[in-house]
Order: C-alpha cells, then structure tokens, then sequence
C-alpha cells in the first residue's frame, strides 16, 4: 500500500510540472548578462586560495603531478579524465580523495571531504585542466565499468519519501520543464554539461561547491537520504554524469544559481 | 519546505506572468512599504532637492528576471567625455525596497576614463533598482529598472 | 593588515599608454547585513560589511566609494581607468568593524 502510494505522488507530481519553460527560461539579455560576470567570478578568489593550499599541503603542480606518476606537461589532460581507477587506493576515486591521499602521504591531517579548503583545492586541481576535454575513460578496467553501472543504477533508482530518482527529474524528457520556477537543466553534454562546469560557485550559497556536494543538495531537497561525498556510490554518480558530458571541454570553476 | 507548499508552488510556477516595465513612477505612486519614503528621501538627500532627470545617456543593465536575490548583476554606463570640464562626478545605486535602500556610491573622477560602474548587489524581492548620476555641471540624471526576483529552484 | 584573498583584474591584460582599462577589485568577504540568523545557532549573524573603497593609481585617488551591506557578499567593484604611465595601483578598504585591506598591483604599459 505505502509503495502504491509514493508511485502515486510522484506521478502527481510530474503531472503538475508546468511547461512554462518560455516564462522563466532566461531572456537572451538576461543570460548575457550571467555569462558576464563569469569574468569576475567569485570562485576566483578560492581557486587562488585553493592554490596556495595545495603548494602548502601537497607540493604544488609539480606534487601533484609526481603523485600521479605523470609530466606536469601530461597533468592537464590526465586531470580532465577524473574520476580514475587508481591501484593505490584500490577504487574509483575522485580529485578531492586523491588530494586526501597525497596530504596523508606528506604527513599532514587531511581535510574533509565536505569542507570548504577540500572544494578550493580540488576546484584548483580541477582548473589545471581547463580547456581540456573531459576524457574519463568508462571502459579503462573492470572497476570504471563496475562504477559506471552503478551511478547509472544509482541515478534511476527511485528511493524517499517521494518515490523519486535523479532521473524522475533529470530524464531527456522532462528537461525543460518547470519546477520550482527553475527549468530543469540537462545534465548532460547538450545541456549544462555539469561535469565540465564544477566545481562552481552557487550564488544562492555564496560559496565554491563541488558535484557531489550538489548532489547531496539535491537529495536533501527532493526528500532522498542523503549520500557521503566520497561514498562508492557518490563516486559512481560523479563517473556517469561525467560520462554523461565526455568532450566538453573543462571550465571550471562555474558560476551557478 | 513543507510537502504543501512545494505542490503549492507547482501551481504558482504557471500561473505568473513575467512581465517587467521599465518605470520612473515609483516617486509618485503610492507607497507600497516604509521603504518606500525611504528611496525618495534617500534621492532627494542626494541631489538636495533637485529634480533629477531621465536620460538616455544613462544605461542601467540588470536582468529582467534575476535565478536569484543574493547575487544580482548591476552595471551603470553614462555616455560622457570625462574630461576636466565635463564628467561624471557620481553614480548612486539604490534598490527601492530592501530595508536599506542604499547600495554604493562611486565618487568618479576624470582619470577614470570612462564613466561606468559595475557590482553585484542583494535584492530581498522583486523591486526596482535606481541608478542616480551626479554631473560635474551639478545635474543629475536618472534611470530605473524592475527586477523580477525569483525565489526557487531545489537546493 | 587582514589576509583575506583578493584580486585585482585588468582588461586587457597588455595595454598602452593613454588606453582606458577595466579595472575589478574583488574580495572575499562576508557582506553581512546583521539582519540575517545562523542557521544552526539561531543567533543574529552581525554586521560586517565593507563601507568605503579607494582607488589610487600613483599616489593619485581616482575613485572613491562608500559601500553598504546591500552588495553581495565576496563583492566586486568594477570600473574603467585611464592608464597614464607605469607605476601601481593600490585599492584599499575599510569595513565597519574597523577591518583594513589593502591590495597593490603594478601597472606596465607596453608603449
């Protein structure tokens, strides 16, 4: 009875979807106006924090690179693949849990995941490969296969109070249609390619976020329990949205509602 | 937000309009809000009592419709030579209902080059945003532009 | 002196002698109005916003601004300047708490 009645409401609730995408879709001069101050995003000033504190804790490019066992030349594209199958910490792992690892290598207390120093240096991590292509590589072994399914798996899997998945709002068809006076975006590579966009700044936080803390975000709003950043399937999520926006090229950090 | 009101605002999401209408009228209509004195006190404080007028010569850009209150774009240009003789001495930017209507003033001077000013400020609602600018030859000019401020979105 | 990060953009990045640029000063500050709750404390969060900035270009103040806590927080402040010669520029402000800051970029015109 009770499952009867979560398919229920989330059919009402997509039935309700209004598709006044032309009312509240951006005004060309309206969005001219956003990309614009992309030229004095705020995210700036945390990527330079972010900066500092990766030649602080990590050795700069220059560490990060030798962590990876890659050229600085080569770090750029290789970053854009994230996130990777690394052998030594044996799972699919993200920037921001490498960064973890090369802190801990070098003898220093990691920073959290979810804390404000891990997105600004991770963001400044991320923006070394800027203008690169995101070339993550799904079919590079077992375990990127393994993670692919299951953020795909993840994604459509209908779970909370709602009976919702990432894809009951998210899907090709129902991009476009307005919810909570927002259009909703496509995620993808036709759409705002997300993966190639974050970490961004969130003007309604006021703050540098990353993808996953989005995700969390997002739950949060939709009634699902939220995911642990850093958690397998957090991780597998971020590889399939990622997958999702293969050859976009990278620009980070972005600047979002 | 409580489950009824987010079905609530399903139903709103269709419902409203958005349309915006550049307008100079808020001096004389009726107040809407305290603040509402506020705005024309705090114009009239500036220009000493003076009359400022509209001009063409003032481009004030801020979105239609803003994703959001605590970052809106605000960018003021004047069309002046900014020389010795001639230049803008001042940009004012108001916002006609937050509870502080003031936002910055931009005390210019020719060695500026170009008379313009560019920021982002905090709206609390929809409202109109005044750019009040002082001329060297003691004029003012003024423009006013409606912003729609939406409030939603999930997370 | 606080340590807070900010920046000083120019555009464009190379110019001449007599060129007008833009200029941005952007800063990592809160910009609270000291009307808004912490949401965990429930406590008023007070006020602390920038209120005045300052332009100097070579020891010349080209802009002054009084600031209030209606600008978004991590504010920017942009404008156009004339360039007139190689030296620097030092933009400066001062919060209502008292805060001082201070950032210097050098100015080098090519011809």
């Amino acid at each position: 009875m009770k499952t009867g009645i979560k398919i229920a409401l989330s059919l009402a609730m997509l039935s309700s979807l209004s598709f006044g995408g032309e009312q509240f879709a951006m005004s060309d001069a309206d969005r001219a106006m956003y990309a614009e101050m992309l030229e004095n995003n705020p995210a700036d000033l945390m990527v330079a924090n972010g900066e500092d504190l990766l030649a602080e804790y990590c050795g700069g490019d220059e560490g990060l690179a030798k962590f990876l066992k890659v050229s600085e030349d080569d770090l750029p594209a290789y970053i854009a693949g994230f996130p990777r199958y690394l052998p030594e910490f044996k799972q699919v792992v993200g920037l921001d849990q490498v960064l973890q690892g090369l802190m801990h290598k070098n003898g220093h207390k990691v920073f959290k995941l979810k804390s404000s120093d891990m997105f600004d240096m991770s963001a400044y991590a991320k923006s070394l490969a800027n203008d690169e292509k995101s070339n993550i590589d799904i079919n590079a072994n077992k375990q990127m296969k393994a993670a692919y399914a299951l953020g795909k798996q993840t994604y459509m899997t209908a779970r909370g109070g709602r009976g919702l998945s990432c894809n009951s709002c998210h899907s090709e068809d129902i991009v476009g249609r307005v919810l909570r006076t927002q259009p909703l975006p496509d995620l993808g590579k036709n759409g705002v390619a997300v993966a190639a966009t974050w970490p961004a700044y969130r003007m309604t936080k006021s703050s540098l976020r990353t993808l996953q803390r989005r995700f969390q975000g997002c739950m949060k709003n939709a009634l699902l329990k939220v995911i642990p950043i850093g958690s397998p399937e957090m991780v597998a999520l971020e590889v399939y949205l990622t997958s999702e926006a293969k050859g976009t090229p990278i620009a980070v950090p972005g600047l979002k509602r | 937000m409580k489950r009824r009101d987010f079905f609530k605002k399903l139903g709103v999401a269709a419902a409203v309009a958005a349309t915006v209408t550049p307008t100079m009228s808020f001096a004389k209509s009726k107040p809407v809000s305290k603040n509402h004195i506020t705005i024309a006190a705090s114009i009239d404080a500036v220009t000493g009592g003076k009359k400022p007028k509209t001009s063409s010569k003032v481009k004030l850009k801020v979105p239609e419709i803003a994703e959001n209150g605590a970052v809106v774009p605000v960018t003021v240009t004047v069309d002046s030579p900014m020389t010795d003789s001639d230049y803008v001495k001042a940009i004012h930017i108001f916002a006609s209902k937050n509870s502080n209507a003031r936002a910055i003033d931009v005390n210019l001077t020719p060695a500026n080059g170009k008379a313009m000013f560019s920021t982002r400020i905090k709206l609390g609602g929809t409202q109109e945003v005044v750019a009040l600018v002082a001329l060297s030859n003691g004029e003012f000019l003024i423009a006013s532009q409606s912003v729609k401020v939406t409030i939603g979105g999930c997370g | 002196m606080d340590k807070r990060k900010s920046l000083i953009k120019i555009k464009p990045k190379k110019f001449k002698n007599g060129e007008v640029v833009k200029v941005s000063f952007m800063v990592m500050h809160p910009m609270a109005t000291g009307m808004s709750k912490d949401k965990k404390t429930k406590k008023i969060i007070p006020a602390k916003y920038i209120n005045s900035v300052k332009f100097v270009y070579n020891g010349q103040e080209i802009t002054n601004m009084t600031v209030w806590a209606t600008l978004s927080t991590n504010p920017v402040f942009t404008t156009y300047m004339k360039i007139n010669g190689k030296g620097k520029l030092t933009v400066t402000y001062t919060d209502n708490t008292g805060e001082v800051h201070e950032k210097t970029k050098k100015i080098k015109p090519k011809g």
